[in-house]
C-alpha cells in the first residue's frame, strides 16, 4: 500500500469518526433540559468542527482552510461569551419584573 | 523513516479520537450540567491537542504546522474562560442547585467566610464608633 494512500485512509477515517461524534453532540444539544446544556454541547460541536476542518486542510493540501479553522475558533468562543451574557441579563430582567 | 512518521501520526490522531469518544460518552453519562462541562472540557483541550499534533507530525515543520500550533494555543486560552462563564451562568440561573449537587463543602467554606466577614464587620463598627466619639 502506498504511503499517500495510507494517509488518505487515515484522514477519511478520522473525519468519519468525528462526524459520528458530531451527531451525538447534536442529539445532546437538542435534548438538553437546560439552556446551559445546549451551550456546552454547541461549544463541543464547534471544537469537533475545527478538528474536521484541520484534517480536511491537510487532506486536500489547502493551507488556507487552517485560517478558516482559526477564525471559527475565535467566533465560537465569542458566541459562548455573548450567549452567557445575554442569558444572565435575561434572567436578571425576569427576576426584577417578578419583584415589581 | 517515513513509515515511522505515519505510524506516530496515526497513533496521535487515534488517541485524540479516543479522547473525543470518551468526552462524548461523558456528555450522555452524567446527569447534571456541571458534570457534563467536565467531560466537554476534555474534548476542548486534550483531544484537539492530540489530533493537531498528529497532523503536525504528518505535515512536518512549515507554515501549516505554525497555524496548527496557533489554533491549539488559542483554544487552550479560550476553553477555560468559556467553561468559567458557563459555570457562572449555571450558578446564577439555577435556583435548585443545592438539590441537584452536593454542596456540603461549599456550605462549609461559606460558613468560614461568614465568620471572617462578621469579624471584619465588627472591626468596622468599632472604628465607626471611635470616629463618632472623637467628634
Amino acid at each position: 500500500m502506498n504511503l499517500a494512500n495510507a494517509y488518505h485512509v487515515l484522514y477519511i477515517a478520522a473525519i468519519i469518526v468525528l462526524t459520528l461524534l458530531l451527531f451525538f453532540c447534536l442529539i445532546r444539544a437538542i435534548k438538553g433540559p437546560e439552556v446551559t446544556d445546549r451551550i456546552v454541547a454547541t461549544n463541543m460541536m464547534g471544537t469537533m468542527i475545527i478538528m474536521i476542518i484541520c484534517v480536511l486542510a491537510l487532506m486536500l493540501d489547502e493551507s488556507y482552510l487552517l485560517d478558516v479553522a482559526l477564525i471559527y475558533a475565535m467566533i465560537s468562543f465569542l458566541a459562548v461569551v455573548v450567549l452567557t451574557k445575554v442569558y444572565t441579563g435575561v434572567y436578571k430582567e425576569k427576576k426584577q419584573g417578578g419583584k415589581k | 523513516m517515513e513509515i515511522f512518521r505515519f505510524i506516530l501520526a496515526a497513533l496521535l490522531i487515534a488517541g485524540g479520537l479516543f479522547v473525543a469518544i470518551v468526552a462524548c460518552k461523558g456528555m450522555f453519562k452524567f446527569r447534571f450540567v456541571l458534570n457534563r462541562m467536565h467531560a466537554a472540557a476534555l474534548c476542548d483541550t486534550l483531544s484537539i491537542m492530540l489530533v493537531l499534533m498528529g497532523l503536525v507530525v504528518a505535515c512536518g515543520f512549515n507554515l501549516v504546522s505554525l497555524k496548527l500550533f496557533l489554533i491549539i494555543v488559542f483554544l487552550w486560552f479560550a476553553s477555560p474562560v468559556s467553561s468559567h462563564l458557563l459555570a457562572l451562568l449555571e450558578v446564577t440561573i439555577n435556583e435548585h442547585l443545592h438539590e441537584q449537587c452536593d454542596m456540603t463543602e461549599a456550605k462549609r467554606l461559606c460558613k468560614e467566610k461568614q465568620v471572617d466577614l462578621s469579624e471584619v464587620k465588627k472591626d468596622l463598627a468599632e472604628e465607626e464608633k471611635e470616629a463618632a466619639n472623637g467628634k
